[in-house]
C-alpha cells in the first residue's frame, strides 16, 4: 500500500462555472507536514475543499489517490471516514446540537457503532488540555456564537478527537492572534507522527514558525509551480510572490 | 352500536341521544347541524384555503366513529408513549371510547376535574354547560374570514357530530405543574371527532399535552378536534397539540383561547404526520395584561400536506403575543402557513410579534407562508416576518465532511432549525419525544 495522499494533475471549476485548478500535482507521505502558500485566488482553500468533497466543485481531469484509492465518486462523509479530515476556514454554526454531542456522532460515524463514553470524553480532555481550553466549550451549541478564534480552536479539537489519517487546514491560522496561533500549532504538533499527514493551507510564513512543515508548496493560477523545503517560506516572506509569478509565466 | 347512515340531521340526533344529553346541547348540535348543511366546503378559491385543497378528502363517505363500549386494551404505542411521557394524570381513548383515566389523589382532594366530556355533563352540568363552545363554534369568525363563511363548515361538523372529549377543569388559586396528558389512539377508516374543553379558574396552573396516535397506514380516515381553552384571570395554562397520525388521515383541528386579565396561554403545536393536516390555532387577549406564547412545529415528507392558521385577536389592551412556528419539508412535501396579528381599535400598548421560518430538504419541496397585519390601534408594537429558504450546501458539506452520512447531516440542520423552538419547550420528556420525532422522519 502506498502510503500518501496523492493530488494527480487535477483540473477542476465550479460547477457549471470557473475553472479554478489547472493541473495540480501533489504528493503528500504519511508522516509529513506539507505547507501550501500562494497569493489570494490561487485556488489554495479550493484544493483543499475539493479534496474533502465539496459538491460545489467539479473535477474536468485528473485524480485524488488516498493510500492508492480514488476518493473522486466518495462524498464528502464516506472520504472522512476514511481518515480525512478538513479544518475549515469558516466553520458553520449550528445551534441545537451541542460541540460534544456533535463529535460524539461523529466519531461514532467513524468508528461505525457506540463509541466508548469513557474513552471519548479522556479523548475530549487530552484535547482541551493541549489547547488550553476549558469545559465549557463542550456543551456550547457547535460554533454557535463562537469566537473567530474559538471556532479555529474547535476545528483543531476535532481534529484531535477525530485522529484523522491526512488532515487539511484551510488558512486556521487567519485572523488569530500570536497567543492563539501558538495554541493550534501546539494542536497540530500534537499530532505529528508517522500515522498523520497534513497540509497546512497558508497566506504567511507566521504559522510556520510554529509549525515547521517537511516541504514548501507556492501555488499560483490553480497549480503548483515550485516546492522546497522550510526557507522556501522564508524566501517568499522576504520577497514576496512577484518571483514565483514570473517562474509560473516562463513555466 | 354502528351507525354507517352518511351525515344527517337524523344520524347527530341519534349520536346526541346515545351519549344521554341534556337538551340545550341537543339543540346545539342541531344550530351546528343547519350550519353545515348549508354551507359548500371551502375550496382553493376561498382565500384561508388558497394552498390547501381538500376536494379528495372523504367527509361524507365514512361510517362515523362512535363508542362501542368493553374497550379496555392500551394500545402498545400509547403504553411506549406512558412510559416516557413523565405525566402526573392521563386519559386514553382508542376510538370514540375512553379506555383509561387516572388523576393523582391529591389533585382530585384540590377539585380538579379531569374526565371525559360527557361524564363532566352528568357530573358538573353548570360548569360545562357555561363554557363548551365559548371559545370554538360555528360562527364566530375573526377578521376577513367573516367574509367567508365557509370557513365555519369544518368547526362546524365538529360542534354537530363530536363523540367523544375531555373536560379539564382547575379551580381557583389550584397549581400543578406536572404535565396532564391526553393519548387519542385512532385505528383509521372511520370519521372520528372529539372535543376538549380546558377551564383554568382565577390563578390557577395547569400543563396539557394532547397527542394523536394511530398506525403509520391506514385506510382513508378523517378525523376533527376541537379545543377550548379558558384561561381565568391571572391564570396560567400550558398546552400542547401533538399530531402524529399515520398516511391516509385527514386532521383537522381548530383551538381557541380566551385569555382573561393577566391570563397566560403557552400553547404548542406539532404537526408531523398525516396526509393532509390543517391546525388553526387562535388566542383572544381578552383582557388587559394577557400573554399568549404559540409555538409550532411541523416537519413533512414523502407526499404530506401540512396548513397551520394563527390569530393573534388583541381585543383588550396592554396584552403580549408572540407566534413562533418554524418547519421543514423534504421530498414532494408541502407546508402552508397564515397568520394574522389583529389588533382592536381599544387595544393600546399591544405587544404581538409573528415569525414562521421554513427549510426545504429538496427542491421539489415547498412551503407557502402569508403573515399579515390588521392594527385599529396607534400606541402599539407589533412585527412580522418569514422566510423560506433551502438547506445551505455549504452548511451540509461542513457537517458530512466530520464523517456525518447526509441523513444524519440533514437531522441536525433541522433540529438546529428549529432549535429556537425546542429550547422555548420547558417539558424535557415531550422535547425529546418531539426530536426523536424528527430524526425519525429524517432517515426514512
Amino acid at each position: 500500500m502506498v502510503n500518501q495522499l496523492e493530488i494527480r494533475n487535477l483540473h477542476a471549476r465550479i460547477v457549471d462555472g470557473e475553472t479554478i485548478l489547472n493541473g495540480v500535482n501533489l504528493v503528500l507521505p504519511k508522516g509529513q507536514v506539507h505547507a501550501i502558500m500562494g497569493p489570494n485566488g490561487a485556488g489554495k482553500s479550493t484544493l483543499g475543499k475539493i479534496i474533502a468533497g465539496d459538491p460545489s466543485y467539479e473535477i474536468t481531469k485528473g485524480d485524488i489517490l488516498m493510500d492508492g484509492e480514488s476518493i473522486l465518486e466518495m462524498e464528502a462523509d464516506e472520504r472522512a471516514r476514511k481518515g480525512l479530515f478538513l479544518a475549515f476556514q469558516y466553520p458553520v454554526e449550528v445551534p441545537g446540537v451541542s460541540n460534544a454531542n456533535f463529535l460524539r456522532l461523529a466519531l461514532q460515524a467513524k468508528k461505525g457503532g457506540e463509541v466508548n463514553l469513557t474513552e471519548f470524553y479522556g479523548k475530549l480532555q487530552k484535547a482541551l488540555e493541549t489547547l488550553e481550553w476549558d469545559e465549557s466549550i463542550l456543551t456550547r451549541y457547535l460554533n454557535d456564537g463562537f469566537s473567530g478564534g474559538e471556532k479555529k480552536r474547535n476545528e483543531i479539537m476535532h481534529m484531535m478527537v477525530l485522529e484523522p489519517t491526512y488532515a487539511i487546514m484551510d488558512e486556521t491560522d487567519s485572523g488569530l492572534d500570536i497567543d492563539a496561533l501558538k495554541v493550534v500549532a501546539k494542536g497540530v504538533n500534537a499530532m505529528r507522527g508517522p500515522n498523520f499527514g497534513a497540509l497546512l493551507i497558508t497566506h504567511y510564513q507566521r504559522l510556520l514558525n510554529y509549525i515547521v512543515p517537511d516541504v514548501v508548496h507556492v501555488m499560483i493560477d490553480g497549480r503548483i509551480v515550485t516546492s522546497g523545503g522550510p526557507e522556501l517560506a522564508m524566501k517568499l516572506e522576504e520577497q514576496g510572490y512577484d518571483w514565483v509569478k514570473e517562474l509560473a509565466v516562463s513555466n | 352500536m354502528e351507525l354507517t347512515s352518511s351525515l344527517s340531521r337524523d344520524l347527530v340526533l341519534e349520536v346526541s341521544k346515545k351519549l344521554g344529553e341534556p337538551q340545550w346541547l341537543q339543540t346545539k348540535r342541531l344550530e351546528a347541524w343547519e350550519t353545515f348543511a348549508k354551507l359548500p366546503y371551502p375550496t382553493t378559491r376561498t382565500e384561508e384555503w388558497k394552498y390547501t385543497d381538500i376536494t379528495e378528502v372523504p367527509f361524507e363517505e365514512l361510517p362515523l366513529e362512535l363508542p362501542k363500549g368493553g374497550v379496555s386494551e392500551i394500545p402498545q404505542a400509547v403504553q411506549d408513549r406512558l412510559a416516557q411521557a413523565q405525566l402526573s394524570g392521563y386519559a386514553v381513548f382508542v376510538g370514540a371510547d375512553l379506555v383509561h383515566v387516572e388523576l393523582p389523589e391529591e389533585y382530585r382532594q384540590q377539585g380538579v376535574i379531569f374526565t371525559s366530556l360527557h361524564q363532566a355533563l352528568a357530573q358538573h352540568p353548570e360548569l360545562v354547560e357555561a363554557n363548551l363552545f365559548q371559545a370554538v363554534n360555528w360562527h364566530d369568525l375573526v377578521g376577513a374570514q367573516k367574509n367567508r363563511p365557509e370557513n365555519s363548515k369544518i368547526p362546524a361538523l365538529g360542534a354537530a357530530l363530536f363523540t367523544h372529549g375531555v373536560f379539564l377543569y382547575i379551580p381557583k388559586n389550584v397549581e400543578f405543574s406536572k404535565p396532564i396528558g391526553v393519548f387519542k389512539y385512532l385505528e383509521g377508516g372511520r370519521l372520528s371527532s372529539s372535543r376538549t374543553l380546558i377551564v383554568g379558574d382565577v390563578n390557577s396552573q395547569a400543563v396539557y399535552i394532547e397527542e394523536y396516535i394511530s398506525p403509520a397506514r391506514v385506510a382513508p380516515s378523517v378525523n376533527t378536534s376541537s379545543t377550548e381553552i379558558i384561561v381565568g384571570n391571572g391564570a396560567k395554562v400550558r398546552h400542547a397539540h401533538i399530531q402524529l397520525l399515520g398516511q391516509g388521515f385527514y386532521h383537522f383541528h381548530r383551538q381557541r383561547a380566551h385569555l382573561q386579565r393577566d391570563a397566560a396561554l403557552n400553547d404548542l403545536v406539532v404537526n408531523m404526520g398525516a396526509s393532509i393536516s390543517r391546525a388553526e390555532v387562535q388566542s383572544e387577549m381578552l383582557g388587559p395584561g394577557s400573554s399568549s406564547e404559540m409555538l409550532g412545529l411541523y416537519f413533512t415528507t414523502g407526499q404530506e400536506h401540512v396548513d397551520h392558521y394563527t390569530l393573534q385577536h388583541h381585543v383588550a389592551d396592554h396584552a403580549y403575543s408572540d407566534v413562533l412556528y418554524k418547519g421543514a419539508a423534504k421530498d414532494q412535501s408541502r407546508t402552508v402557513y397564515a397568520g394574522l396579528i389583529k389588533v382592536e381599535q381599544g387595544a393600546q400598548k399591544t405587544d404581538a410579534y409573528q415569525t414562521n421560518r421554513n427549510l426545504l430538504l429538496s427542491a421539489d419541496a415547498r412551503s407557502d407562508s402569508v403573515p399579515q397585519l390588521e392594527i385599529g390601534a396607534n400606541d402599539v408594537k407589533c412585527s412580522h416576518g418569514s422566510s423560506t429558504a433551502p438547506v445551505a450546501p455549504e452548511e451540509l458539506f461542513y457537517l458530512m465532511s466530520r464523517g456525518l452520512p447526509r441523513h444524519l447531516a440533514q437531522q441536525i440542520l433541522v433540529k438546529g432549525h428549529m432549535a429556537d423552538v425546542l429550547t422555548r419547550i420547558p417539558i424535557e420528556p415531550l422535547r425529546q419525544y418531539i426530536e426523536s420525532i424528527i430524526e425519525e422522519k429524517v432517515r426514512v
